[in-house]
């Protein structure tokens, strides 16, 4: 293709420039094979792709991994306004009339030669601790789930900007010409329900629509529209395809318009993701040794084990951007007996797909990201018996991990106070974290940006840090 | 990397077609310097770098320190700008490296440079000074000039066919007939293009074709768009839109009705539903939000949503600081915040309709039902009151009757759902659980509960079905420090109703007590009565705002936790399934039989006894006529009260008598109020006119007044891009100096006037353009051009460019004969793959049946958080927020949808059953007429050949597998022509899908 037959594949009005990125989509023009910027990445980077498992609602940090042995004294005390110190909380308990302490039902132990503690809600994940950054002290300025997810995956609590998966697919481009760059797989908890998810979440935003991140889903067809109609078989849509291009070149010749060629390679395109997506999504060729790591789930489409699965899959056919999300861990009541589902949903597939990396010689450049949009309070909301509570949102400090490219091996970043309500030490803002996960893929933060409304915008936005200590 | 992409950005205005001499600030330098030295150089105050300002001439002309001037008009080398630009030294050169920045590339310097030798002359903003045009210019006369200085011209008419395709989607939306086709070239006369031009325009599909760009831009959905994206009602303001559309309303009066509508003096209901334009922003129903961060959210996307609509500027920088590039400044940016900020409405909305304020809005059909309901109720009323002294009198007869009979014991049994007793039931056990299915109340449903309670203690639950706790959820009524008290809760913090009676009632004594709902979940419409008469309460906490529901038993005496565990008697518990009247509350306490009252003597009984004799013989002792002509006027009140609940009520705005306080945020953040504000446009564009208020009808009247340098420019430059897919200033949502320059600035300005001087005329103005003979280019390109003018800009060949999103549907619908055109109403929900939304937010999308998979994609249901998934591909905005940029990608989702979504395989089918219908005999007749429809034009030889290939290859392949062709056809709900062979039908329907796939069925030409 030539170059302007690449140049108006992209819109001829939606970039505010008309031109520069490179064909993601296009595989037959060396060069451009990578797709991205040019440029990008800005240096060399330490992973080529990243498998985001997004823990929706929020999970607890001190049931999990921020050990706090100094609660159980404190336990149905109130909550010193010392520690508190009159910030904001969620309408949802703001107007209680106490604040109690509640320390974790679960035991905690240490773990590997790094000895992080890790409750006894996670097995598996205490297992691969040493393969394990944890990072304790992670904080946001939302308070409820809309706006702190919306500020994880995009940099502002304000949706419209483009999420960071299609950031990146605008940024590095795709590895692979037969699948999308950012691709988005969702789980329930098995309680069924959760908060609810946007599709915005993995939109495009400002940027062009085609960076959006393609939803793979465990109902119907995985994406969207990719099944031939029932009676057309695979052979007719070659023929189909062969007379579509014949006219669409037949009337290339007389528009002369560049674009009539944009769109025969799209189609062609398209048929090979009719046959390269249920490849990949077809796990009867894993051995059962598979199934034995990941778990009994991994065989029930649609669960947290099958995708993770699925995201192996993935990362191994050159997707840049995967992004699990695993719903209802938002435990304003009844945490006791809800915790452990979405623990026992998640934590060995979650560690599986780590060892499953490592064996294949992929976790050095794969950099895998596990945590939730907030953490919870100290204080119980809602009703506090002996045996039950709940905890509402708290977006002062919280508990994510991180393993492979790039990272630093069983360490842990950050400290937070003994009611586990303010970070003491190495705070982590969700710009930080942006900056990081753009640094490992070899991205300057500040330098990956789009102008729209007259502004150079960024991931994030004008603030972010790299978290030096945290790379290997 | 940046600075590749942005050198060409930079260039971009300058680049299409041959550079032109001479240096034009507003042209060549501004760019430059916005781009590259506004940032630390330009408007805003707090963030200016060593006091060097270059966005002012005075300023970037005077001296910095002695010796040393910014910009020496004439002298490049005493110019510090040109020196520290030009500079090799690392450390001296600007924009910084320190900062990251490159060196500007040589063609920038050169031209700055070129600027201070030619005099650095500067000019203000171009799009600051109001547009005004030379007399005796066209469209075509600018554009042939500036052709011209190009060496270039324009391009021949395009074919007749292509030109009424191309027209009839810029017109309507919808791609012409073959009849129409067909009486187009059969127009000789001279004004046959003009008369369809005016035929289109006066169509409704026109309306229908302008209102979806302003939907796009107004936010319009069905939903509110954050978290759980509960729905709302805003259908009757977009009908509006598409009436205003069809009458050719003014865009002066289009644009005070939408932002000021409820302003006007003596608004029409009308006007004041246009004012919805501004409730149409997304909004939070999340439990536990803070509202006020909300709610200052709703502000500033009124006044992000009016700088881009309206004035093309990039407002929403100045939210927290200073504009970068223009002359704004944080302090103006809540000045326009405060023309927003009077409205009576929440930042926490409710998710399950809309949100006050709101207005009721019928139909012309309402409004005729409705009367027509009044009337009849009006009549059942009548009959009723018609019969009052015969029922007197035969009640009398009656109560009379009544004296020789056993002792009659009455009470009001309509709608009674549970009665409990301590002769039957309790036994005087207390707490007493009954059943979990029984009176099972829900947030939104009518009810009443009673009563007979003896308290010994002041704290002490009377009844309840609810978990037992103080916060728990569920209903309760209970006594609190004697107060009668009742909590209906789902979430106690935060969504609850909570409220007491205001006098206590009294212990170790029998007292009648009794809670009534309307169903309608607000405190107003609950009412406490204490021995059947109403008593005073005060609403503690009204936010009962979801359905609630707990499993756990009704309970009498208990459910509000330990500390509320009633002591004393309790009988005679009722929970009924309505609102009970307050005649009919009034004659519970009464314990007397009928004949005890009745024998009362007529003047001596109270309202109560007489209500009560009154209630008792309609339900017992009267004829059936009485009671046919009493149960007809209930019927007839029921029906028109549940019309009226029907009729659609609409998001409006309205303004607070006593304007609230505005202040100017710091860093836009809601918690960080700075100094006082008061409503007052910007600076350096003109002031409010004379005589206009400062509030949103002086703001409204400003923007479309004659002065204004924006407006009218902003509106034309998004009609150009609607018909040339590109607007003259590509940057049609910035008009600032980050935004590009426009290489037709006077062709710009001459459309601005038009405008204006036609009176704000869209319908004509459009019709100017389409009149043009640019317009009217044929759309092929050669190559030579193509590497002149890649983008079109200089206009040297007509617009070629992909239908938009809702354009590739409709087209689809209309020439396969699936169309259903109906004007305006609610929303509908055509075919969506299903579980789309049960896996992100739950709840269930229903396709409709019928017409509603037909209708115009204007009309799709829109949940903003999971957006129609093929409307999305297709490059639509996602109505989250105001997008006024049209935008166009191409990717193999497109291809997937257009060849496999069952709206696209349904048209394809009918399209063949059409073909076969309609299209005469033979393959190649058939052929030319299903090419026909798609494209407006006869197949050449080659191309029906290709189709006639394909379809012989799927003739003989159905031949051979009639199974698959039969499951083939099962594509969507439309019947199947069962006089149409199957395998016949199966091959066309694969040429038909084909034809909607080519390139040139989903594009404009």
């Amino acid at each position: 293709m030539n170059a302007l037959t690449r140049r108006s594949f992209f819109s001829r009005t939606s970039t505010g420039l008309g031109i520069p990125a490179l064909a993601q989509l296009l595989a037959d023009d060396a060069g451009a094979a990578a797709g991205g910027l040019p440029g990008v990445p800005h240096f060399a980077p330490k992973a080529k792709r990243v498998i985001y498992l997004f823990q929706s609602g929020g999970p607890s940090q001190m049931e999990l991994f921020d050990y706090k042995p100094q609660l159980g004294k404190l336990f149905k005390t109130e909550l010193p306004d010392s520690v508190r110190m009159g910030q904001r909380l969620t309408g949802m308990s703001s107007t209680q009339t106490t604040f109690p302490v509640v320390p974790s039902k679960f035991k905690f132990a240490q773990h590997g030669q790094s000895a992080a503690w890790v409750s006894e809600l996670l097995p598996h994940t205490a297992k691969i601790a040493d393969d394990l950054t944890f990072i304790k002290s992670m904080h946001t300025e939302a308070i409820n789930h809309d706006p702190a997810v919306t500020v994880l995956q995009t940099g502002s609590i304000i949706a419209g900007r483009p999420s960071i998966g299609s950031w990146l697919a605008y940024g590095l481009g795709a590895e692979t010409q037969d699948l999308p760059a950012f691709v988005v797989m969702i789980s329930p908890g098995q309680g069924g329900g959760g908060q609810p998810l946007y599709d915005r979440l993995w939109g495009s935003g400002f940027l062009p629509t085609r960076y959006q991140g393609v939803k793979f889903r465990s109902v119907g067809d995985p994406v969207l529209y990719l099944s031939n109609p029932d009676g057309f078989s695979s052979e007719d849509r070659r023929r189909y395809l062969d007379t579509l291009g014949k006219l669409n070149q037949t009337h290339l010749e007389d528009t002369g318009d560049p674009e009539v060629s944009t769109r025969i390679a799209q189609y062609e395109m398209a048929f090979r993701m009719q046959s390269s997506v249920p490849e990949l999504t077809d796990l009867s060729k894993e051995p059962a040794s598979t199934f034995a790591l990941y778990g009994p789930d991994a065989k029930k489409p649609g669960t947290f084990a099958a995708n993770c699965l699925l995201a192996r899959r993935l990362a191994e056919r050159g997707v840049r951007f995967i992004q699990l999300f695993h719903r209802d861990w938002d435990h304003h009541g009844g945490l006791p007996a809800g915790l452990p589902k979405r623990c026992q949903e998640t934590d060995q597939p979650a560690a599986a797909l780590i060892q499953d990396l490592k064996q294949r010689g992929m976790l050095d450049d794969t950099l895998v990201v596990w945590g939730g949009e907030f953490g919870r309070t100290v204080y119980c909301q809602g009703r506090l018996t002996d045996t039950d509570y709940g905890r509402d949102h708290h977006p002062r400090c919280f508990t994510m991990w991180f393993a492979g490219g790039g990272m630093k091996r069983g360490i842990t970043i950050g400290e937070t106070d003994d009611y586990c309500y303010n970070i003491t030490a190495d705070p982590v803002h969700i710009h930080d974290l942006q900056a990081t996960i753009l640094h490992c893929l070899g991205i300057d933060h500040t330098r990956l940006t789009y102008k729209y409304m007259g502004r150079w915008f960024r991931l994030t936005d004008v603030h972010g840090t790299v978290v030096k200590k945290a790379l290997g | 990397m940046g600075s590749m992409f942005r050198v060409m950005a930079v260039v971009l205005a300058v680049s299409a077609g041959l550079p032109l001499p001479g240096v034009e600030f507003n042209r060549d330098i501004r760019p430059v310097l916005s781009e590259r030295c506004f940032t630390c150089h330009g408007p805003d105050n707090n963030n200016r770098k060593a006091g060097l300002r270059l966005d002012q001439e005075a300023a970037a002309k005077a001296e910095l320190r002695p010796g040393h001037r910014p910009i020496t008009s004439g002298d490049p080398t005493k110019s510090q700008v040109f020196l520290r630009i030009a500079s090799t030294n690392k450390a001296l050169r600007m924009p910084p490296a320190y900062a990251g920045h490159e060196a500007m590339p040589a063609n920038e310097v050169a031209l700055i440079k070129q600027w201070i030798e030619e005099g650095a002359a500067y000019q203000n903003h171009w799009s600051l000074i109001p547009p005004r045009r030379d007399a005796g210019q066209t469209i075509d006369s600018l554009v042939r000039a500036r052709l011209a200085q190009s060496d270039l011209r324009m391009s021949a008419e395009a074919g007749r066919p292509t030109l009424l395709r191309r027209l009839s989607f810029d017109l309507t939306g919808l791609p012409p007939s073959p009849r129409e086709v067909d009486e187009f070239l059969n127009d000789r006369s001279a004004n046959a293009y003009e008369k369809v031009v005016d035929r289109l325009l006066a169509s409704a599909r026109y309306a229908e074709r302008m209102a979806i760009r302003w939907l796009e831009a107004a936010r319009y959905a069905d939903t509110n768009g954050y978290q759980s994206d509960g729905e709302r009602s805003m259908w009757r303001w977009r009908d509006w839109v598409l009436q205003a559309f069809q009458s050719n309303m003014p865009f002066d009066r289009f644009t005070i009705e939408q932002i000021a509508g409820d302003l006007l003096p003596n608004a029409t209901t009308q006007q004041r539903i246009a004012s919805g334009f501004h409730r149409n922003h997304r909004t939070n129903a999340e439990g536990g939000i803070v509202e006020e961060e909300f709610r200052v959210e709703y502000v500033a996307d009124r006044v992000e949503t009016t700088a881009t609509v309206w004035m093309g500027l990039t407002l929403g920088c100045t939210r927290c600081h200073d504009h970068k590039y223009d002359p704004f400044t944080q302090k103006e940016y809540y000045q326009l915040f405060a023309f927003y900020n009077n409205v009576p409405e929440r930042g926490l909305v409710y998710n399950f309709g809309n949100e006050e304020p709101y207005l009721k809005a019928p139909t012309p059909e309402h409004e005729k039902k409705l009367a027509a309901l009044d009337a009849a109720q009006r009549q059942a009323e009548q009959n009723w009151s018609s019969l009052q002294s015969r029922i007197a009198a035969d009640q009398i007869a009656w109560e009379k009757s009544l004296a020789s009979s056993e002792p009659l014991h009455w009470s009001v049994r309509d709608g009674l759902v549970l009665h409990l007793t301590n002769d039957k039931e309790m036994k005087g056990k207390i707490p007493y659980a009954a059943g979990q299915d029984v009176a099972k109340f829900n947030y939104m449903d009518p009810f009443t509960l009673a009563a007979w309670i003896k308290p010994s203690s002041p704290n002490g639950t009377i009844v309840s079905k609810a978990e037992d706790y103080f916060e728990g959820e569920g209903y309760q009524l209970f006594l609190m420090d004697g107060r009668l008290r009742l909590h209906v809760t789902r979430r106690f913090t935060d969504i609850s109703l909570r409220m007491e009676s205001v006098e206590p009632v009294k212990l170790n004594e029998w007292s009648h007590v009794a809670v009534t709902s309307n169903g309608r979940r607000k405190g107003a419409g609950f009412h406490f009565y204490i021995d059947g008469k109403p008593v005073a309460t005060k609403i503690l906490f009204d936010e009962l705002t979801y359905p609630y529901g707990p499993k756990e038993p009704f309970r009498v005496g208990q459910g509000a936790g330990d500390k509320y565990r009633y002591q004393g008697e309790i009988d005679d518990v009722r929970a009924y399934r309505i609102e009970l009247t307050r005649e009919q509350v009034s004659t519970l306490p009464l314990k007397e039989s009928i004949q005890e009252l009745a024998a009362i003597p007529l003047r001596a009984r109270s309202d109560a006894q007489r209500a009560k004799l009154r209630l008792c013989f309609l339900d017992r002792g009267a004829a059936q006529e009485i009671r046919d002509v009493r149960s007809a006027m209930q019927a007839a009140q029921a029906e028109r009260m549940k019309y009226y609940d029907s009729i659609p009520t609409v998001m409006v705005m309205v303004e607070n008598e006593k304007p609230r306080d505005t202040f100017l945020l710091k860093r836009g953040a809601y918690d960080a109020p700075g100094e006082r504000v008061f409503a007052k446009v910007p600076a350096v564009l003109p002031a409010l006119p004379r005589g206009a208020p400062a509030n949103r009808l002086g703001l409204a009247r400003w923007l479309v007044d004659r002065s204004h340098p924006l407006t009218a420019r902003v509106t034309v430059n998004r009609f150009w891009q609607m018909l040339f897919g590109t607007g003259l200033v590509k940057t049609v949502e910035d008009f600032g100096s980050q935004g590009e320059w426009p290489v037709y600035a006077d062709l710009l300005d001459w459309l601005a006037v038009e405008f204006m001087d036609s009176g704000w005329d869209m319908r004509h103005t459009i019709k100017t353009i389409v009149m043009s003979q640019t317009y009217r280019q044929s759309s092929n390109v050669t190559q030579e051009l193509l590497q002149r003018d890649p983008d079109n800009r200089l206009l040297a060949r007509g617009p070629r460019f992909r239908l938009s999103h809702e354009m590739i549907r409709d087209n689809a619908l209309a020439v396969s004969g699936l169309l259903v055109e109906k004007n305006g109403g609610p929303s509908v929900k055509p075919y969506q793959p299903p579980g789309l939304w049960q896996e992100l937010s739950g709840g269930r999308y229903v396709e409709d049946k019928g017409e509603g998979l037909y209708r115009r994609s204007l009309y799709t249901y829109w949940k903003r958080t999971v957006a129609p998934p093929a409307m999305i591909n297709f490059d639509s905005p996602t109505r989250e927020s105001c997008i006024v940029r049209e935008s166009r990608t191409n990717t193999p989702l497109q291809a997937l949808t257009l060849m496999n979504d069952v709206t696209y395989m349904e048209a394809a089918r009918k399209l063949a059953e059409r073909i076969l219908r309609e299209g005469g005999a033979s393959a190649s007749e058939r052929i030319r007429y299903g090419f026909r429809l798609v494209t407006a034009r006869a197949p050449r030889a080659n191309e029906a050949s290709a189709l006639a290939a394909l379809l012989d290859q799927l003739q003989s392949r159905y031949r051979g597998d009639a199974a698959a062709a039969e499951k083939y056809l099962k594509q969507g709900q439309s019947t199947r022509d069962p006089a149409l062979p199957v395998t016949e039908l199966a091959a066309y329907t694969g040429v038909s899908s084909l034809l909607l796939n080519l390139d040139e069925a989903v594009t404009k030409e």
